[in-house]
């Protein structure tokens, strides 16, 4: 007994002497780390009915810049509005719109404890340019969101301060099936547009699995399980089919 | 308590490892000033990852030159420029880390091209101290050296490691050929340093450390903001912002060769005056050997005054040691620190204008630069909200960070080679710039930033590039080969065999084929033999 005490006792103090030090090592790279972070202050998007953003508060995440560095618990916010993202500097208490130059990637846990990963690629159709992509499923083929949202003209409604408007945010989100040698193929959100995707005699196999699984693929999570079920179960895509 | 036991074996395990020096190695122990030292160090682990110092030390300690070198793959190998001027003696080339605090160190002697050797025949010389021993691998065979060659001889022959150390052998070995004195040979120590190690490890690049105090009271100033800036066509920047200790630190990653970097400090208050003062970067502590007088061997002298002639026709006829190779072009940035510009002005695109208030009043719309008073002030137009910012913009000349309009407001046409403009708030870090003006000059030398008390330039040694040995191309009758060493190869791939090829020069005398590596248990292993050319 004595003798556990005391090996404990031993461990627990060389455990505090390194404190110290790895505590000093951390406040000097951690100033290091913010010099990375570079953008410009967010200017506020009109005010109206709906959510320009993703998430309705700040949530700690992750960024990935183009030179691989990484910096975490940074409080980040996806603006679907301007497909741009937005950090919060605590030191000077200021919303800013992180450069999209210089990221790679960006991920954060949403409110409902759900992994969100996004990343920064090229689209080469309308409106071509480098855009955040959020990642449903990755892989060979990976299954991407764009997740715009648009102001858009509505019906007349009275905002909070009495003012007649006729303009909200309402969601356009677009998927698509990426792969690096075929590019972006579009997809509803629907199991007929799933099963174009495959040749007439996979197809069956499709629907057998999502019967099987009693996947409906009518909505955004029923989408993706019955896109990784069909992963794992090796039937290929065709995405030459429209 | 066996969790005890355990841990304490770990910590002694670990100590031990950490104890054990780097291996240093260079091509020759005898040389004229002005020569080219070649060296190779083995590093014993590869927790030690990052950099390392090679300085050239004289007898009172004082760091003469030195290179930084990258450790790769536990190696590292440079070069060192002997200085013409050094005066004949026994000089210390030590190497040091920032993670080990043992330090190795190699003595080497350095004749004076001008004056010779002293005439006692004596020199002071490393006394009191433990050298390093290793004993040669009997295993590995060179084949096909023979006894004596002629000058200009052709030589092939091979390296054979055996099986067993070849399985062993960690990185690249080092394979050399050079001249060398019988009964002359110098020998190799460890020391440790004195003191605490350390805050900061400097395992990426060149740490440059400082303190900002205040000018009046000399007092350590809190909440300085230094920045350091390297100029170049996307200037390097960094900032640090100062805590109650006044300290400051950089790291200079992935820069090679010698490098122009300007550290300045300010103040938030403008008011106050601060003196901005970097520490020595040789700030090692370590006790220096004691030195006692030994008699050269017979045979020195003439060594020395005939290498003296070789390398004054060398460097009379423009045949340089070594050739550098590039820096590795590495790509820090696609856009400038402070932002993709908006707009992009050539005031040499239009009618020439005699200063900058009137290039920004007939160029740079939404850029006021107005003096008054003989005060000049700017403020850039904020592109979000539609109005001036109230606060100066940050202004940027050939990429270096000022505030003095003063030096901007006599810039004409003539003076500017582009103007780039952000009209937004951007943000680095914790710092906030309302708009960005950088103005490129056409000398492009920032000759017009002034050093003051809170900046400082520097022409800043950082990363060597790497160099090799020069071989003569083509060699005529009138032109003598005066190499004394035959063969500098410290990156050769371990293989059972090893093909050797090369020619001996004009130099007669003793000659030594050296072949050294590392095992994975970071052990060393080498291999001689001699050959004589006359």
């Amino acid at each position: 007994m004595a003798n556990r005490i005391l090996s404990i006792y031993f461990v627990v103090v060389c455990g505090l002497l390194l404190i110290p030090t790895l505590k000093a090592q951390e406040n000097i790279s951690n100033n290091w780390n913010t010099e990375k972070i570079r953008g410009t202050r967010l200017v506020p998007y009109p005010a109206a009915n709906g959510d320009p953003y993703l998430t309705s508060k700040f949530l700690p995440g992750e960024i990935e810049f183009n030179d691989g560095v990484k910096i975490q618990d940074v409080g980040l916010r996806y603006s679907c509005y301007r497909d741009e993202l937005i950090y919060f500097n605590k030191a000077i208490s200021t919303q800013i719109v992180i450069d999209k130059v210089s990221l790679k990637s960006f991920s954060f846990i949403d409110e409902n404890g759900a992994p969100r990963l996004f990343r920064k690629q090229y689209y080469d159709g309308f409106m071509s340019g480098f855009r955040f992509f959020e990642v449903l499923s990755d892989g060979g083929i990976s299954l991407l969101v764009y997740r715009k949202v648009g102001l858009l003209l509505c019906d007349v409604y009275l905002d909070d301060s009495g003012k007649q408007k006729n303009m909200s945010y309402q969601k356009d989100y677009s998927y698509f099936f990426y792969s690096p040698k075929k590019g972006y193929t579009f997809v509803r959100i629907s199991k007929s547009s799933l099963l174009s995707k495959f040749d007439k005699t996979d197809q069956i196999l499709v629907k057998k699995i999502l019967r099987k699984n009693r996947l409906t693929a009518s909505d955004e999570i029923s989408f993706v399980k019955a896109w990784n079920l069909i992963k794992e179960n090796g039937i290929k895509i065709n995405l030459n089919n429209n | 308590m066996k969790i005890v036991v355990l841990f304490l074996l770990f910590v002694v395990s670990a100590k031990a490892q950490e104890e054990k020096g780097i291996t240093l190695l260079t091509d020759r122990d005898l040389y004229i000033s002005g020569e080219t030292l070649l060296l190779k160090v083995f590093v014993p682990s590869s927790r030690y990852s990052g950099i390392i110092s090679i300085d050239l030390i004289n007898q009172s300690g004082k760091k003469i030159t030195g290179i930084i070198k990258e450790i790769r793959n536990q190696q590292a190998d440079g070069f060192i420029v002997l200085p013409d001027s050094l005066s004949s003696g026994y000089y210390l080339l030590r190497t040091s880390t920032s993670a080990i605090n043992v330090l190795t160190i190699k003595e080497i002697y350095v004749s004076n091209r001008f004056i010779g050797l002293p005439l006692t025949n004596s020199g002071l010389r490393p006394a009191g101290i433990l050298p390093v021993t290793e004993i040669p691998n009997a295993e590995i065979q060179v084949n096909g050296i023979e006894k004596q060659y002629k000058p200009g001889d052709k030589v092939k022959a091979d390296l054979r490691l055996p099986g067993d150390l070849l399985g062993q052998v960690d990185g690249d070995l080092l394979l050399k050929i050079a001249e060398v004195i019988p009964d002359f040979k110098t020998s190799t120590f460890n020391l440790k340093t004195v003191g605490a190690k350390k805050q900061i490890v400097n395992h990426q690049g060149i740490l440059i450390e400082g303190t900002v105090t205040e000018l009046r009271s000399a007092k350590p100033f809190k909440n300085a903001v230094v920045y350091l800036s390297i100029p170049d066509s996307l200037p390097g920047f960094q900032y640090f912002i100062t805590g109650d200790d006044g300290r400051f630190y950089f790291q200079i990653v992935n820069y090679f060769g010698k490098i122009p970097v300007v550290i300045q400090c300010h103040a938030k208050d403008e008011s106050q005056l601060l003196k901005i003062t970097l520490n020595d970067p040789d700030s090692l502590k370590w006790i220096i050997p004691r030195f006692e007088t030994q008699p050269f061997p017979s045979g020195l002298r003439k060594r020395v005054e005939r290498n003296t002639d070789a390398i004054t026709f060398r460097k009379v006829f423009n045949q340089p040691e070594v050739t550098e190779q590039p820096s590795p072009v590495i790509k820090r940035d696609t856009y400038p620190f402070y932002g993709s510009p908006m707009k992009v002005v050539d005031p040499q695109l239009f009618i020439e204008l005699p200063d900058f208030s009137d290039i920004s009043r007939e160029l740079l719309p939404g850029v006021k630069f107005r003096t008054y008073n003989r005060i000049p002030s700017l403020q850039i137009l904020n592109m979000a909200m539609f109005n001036y910012f109230s606060d100066p913009p940050l202004v940027l000349f050939d990429g270096i960070p000022t505030q003095d309009l003063n030096m901007i407001k006599v810039l004409g046409s003539a003076d500017i080679d582009k103007i780039e403009i952000i009209q937004n708030e951007r943000f680095f870090g914790d710092l906030s710039f309302p708009g960005v003006l950088a103005i490129y000059s056409t000398k492009g030398d920032y000759s017009k930033i002034q050093e003051s008390d809170n900046l400082i330039k520097l022409n800043l040694d950082v990363i060597q590039p790497q160099a090799i040995l020069n071989y003569p191309v083509k060699q005529t009758e009138t032109d003598p080969d005066f190499r004394q060493v035959l063969l500098w190869n410290p990156s050769v791939k371990p293989a059972q065999l090893i093909p050797i090829e090369f020619q001996t020069s004009d130099i007669q005398g003793t000659f030594k084929l050296t072949v050294c590596g590392k095992t994975k248990d970071g052990s060393d292993f080498y291999k001689e033999q001699i050959f004589e050319v006359n």
